[in-house]
Parts: structure tokens; C-alpha cells; sequence
């Protein structure tokens, strides 16, 4: 197999749950026989990793107040009648 | 189920209650902020454009159809105003924005931090805005890929479906995506 592009490939798929069995396989194989792409795919996974992780981001706590009070007025309900 | 009380509160906003709405935004605030800062890579302009893709979603949410799931209708409103601002993006001076020719020094590392964070917390926050950093270096075609792939871990046919674009070139960026951060986050 070509490291370069078609094993890289399979291990996109592979992190996008989008492998075929006998592609995983091959894959399996491939990695066991080449610490390159090994590292290759840990350094894919780890990225997957600390893009994913949790990030400690949260708007701040008035944000549902400020969405709330820029709502148009309840039309049906408030309109006014003169 | 939270699940359920969501539905329902579409229903109810639907109706006209406009107070059910709140639970709404109670419950993926989160998730839209997470998912602009991603796009724009600043707090106050995430912050910003989430309020505003809430508000349009009530707006609008006679035109939600319940049979699809309402994240990724929202979602969509909000990645098509980040996308919007990112075009119209003029240079900011927030305090967060970067300093030209710093480094990556923000004006935040200028201003005398008096309560000290714990070591722990410290790296974390930099590892954090170092991620954000590279992938503010990405086009911005990428980083809206990238939002919504690990922030929701959305399907690549829900992400084809929000950004309108074939579910082959969702997959195609994701791959140049991640390879681009792999080169840029392997020693992180």
C-alpha cells in the first residue's frame, strides 16, 4: 500500500465512522507493519481529541436574558387596542 | 427526557408562548456560542452573532418543520450569519484580538492579572487559545466544517445538510482539515 495518500485516506474514514470492514482490516494490518503510519494516526486522533475535548467556553450569564429581552413583543397578546 | 421538553417547547413558542422560548436557549446556548467562537475566533463577536441567530430563530419558527431536528435548523441559521460576518469582517480591536506583529500576545496578556490561575488552568487556557489560533489560520470554508464536526460531532450528511454543501466536499475538508491541524497540533 502507498502510505502517502491511500492508507491516510482509510484512516480519515476511519475517523469519520465511514470505513469499510474489510478497509478497516486492511488498515488494522497496515498500521501494525508501519510505525510511520502509526504516528501518523496518533497524531490524527490526538488532534481529533483536543479539537473535540470540551472546551471551557461558555457565553457569559446573562446571554438567555439578553436573547429574551431582544424578542419582538408578543404580538397576539400585547397589541393594544385604542 | 430533555429531548421531550424541547419538543415541546418548540410546540408551545410555535403557539405563541413566547416564554417557552427561554428553555430553548437555556439548552443550546452552549453549543451556538461554541460553534461561532469556532468560525470568528472572538468571544464578544460569537456572543453576538449567537444572540442574533436565537432571535431569528424565533422569528422564523413558523417555518421550522418538527419532523427534522431542530439543531441543525439553528445551527444553520447561525453558521449562515457567522459566515456572513467572517465575509463582511473588517479588522476589530477587541481585547482578544491579536496584536500585529505580537506573536500571539493579546491585549489581555498586556493588562496585570492580579488573581493567578493555577498552573493546571493556565496551560489548559493557552493549549486552548492555541488550538483556536490554528484554526483561525484555516480558510474559512474549514473552520465552519470543523465547528460543526467536533462541537456537535454532527453526521457529515447533517453538516452537508446545514452548509448546503454535497456530503463529498463536507468530506473532502474534514480530511484537509484535520491533516492541516495535525501538522500544526502534533506537539501540542
Amino acid at each position: 500500500m502507498n502510505c502517502n495518500e491511500e492508507v491516510v485516506e482509510l484512516m480519515h474514514q476511519y475517523l469519520d465512522g465511514d470505513l469499510a470492514s474489510n478497509d478497516e482490516e486492511k488498515l488494522r494490518s497496515h498500521l501494525n507493519s508501519c510505525e510511520d503510519c502509526q504516528q501518523h494516526f496518533r497524531e490524527l486522533k490526538q488532534t481529533v481529541a483536543l479539537v473535540t475535548a470540551n472546551i471551557d467556553l461558555q457565553p457569559s450569564q446573562d446571554f438567555t436574558m439578553k436573547v429574551m429581552n431582544g424578542l419582538p413583543k408578543e404580538t397576539k397578546r400585547t397589541t393594544v387596542k385604542r | 427526557m430533555i429531548e421531550e421538553k424541547i419538543v415541546k417547547s418548540i410546540k408551545l413558542v410555535k403557539k405563541g408562548d413566547q416564554s417557552a422560548f427561554e428553555e430553548i436557549v437555556e439548552h443550546f446556548q452552549g453549543k451556538v456560542f461554541a460553534i461561532c467562537f469556532r468560525m470568528v475566533g472572538n468571544k464578544h463577536e460569537a456572543e453576538d452573532i449567537a444572540q442574533e441567530a436565537f432571535i431569528r430563530a424565533y422569528i422564523n419558527i413558523q417555518s421550522y418543520d418538527e419532523n427534522r431536528k431542530f439543531a441543525t435548523w439553528l445551527y444553520r441559521i447561525a453558521t449562515n450569519l457567522a459566515i456572513d460576518r467572517m465575509r463582511k469582517k473588517k479588522p476589530d480591536y477587541y481585547l482578544d484580538a491579536e496584536i500585529q506583529g505580537g506573536e500571539g500576545l493579546t491585549l489581555y496578556s498586556q493588562i496585570p492579572d492580579d488573581n493567578r490561575l493555577p498552573e493546571d488552568e493556565v496551560e489548559s487556557l493557552e493549549t486552548q487559545s492555541y488550538i483556536q489560533k490554528e484554526i483561525m489560520a484555516l480558510p474559512a470554508k474549514y473552520r465552519s466544517i470543523i465547528a460543526l464536526r467536533f462541537i456537535d460531532e454532527l453526521s457529515l450528511k447533517e453538516i452537508s445538510e446545514i452548509l448546503e454543501i454535497p456530503v463529498g466536499t463536507v468530506k473532502t475538508r474534514i480530511h484537509r482539515g484535520r491533516e492541516a491541524l495535525r501538522k500544526k497540533l502534533r506537539n501540542v
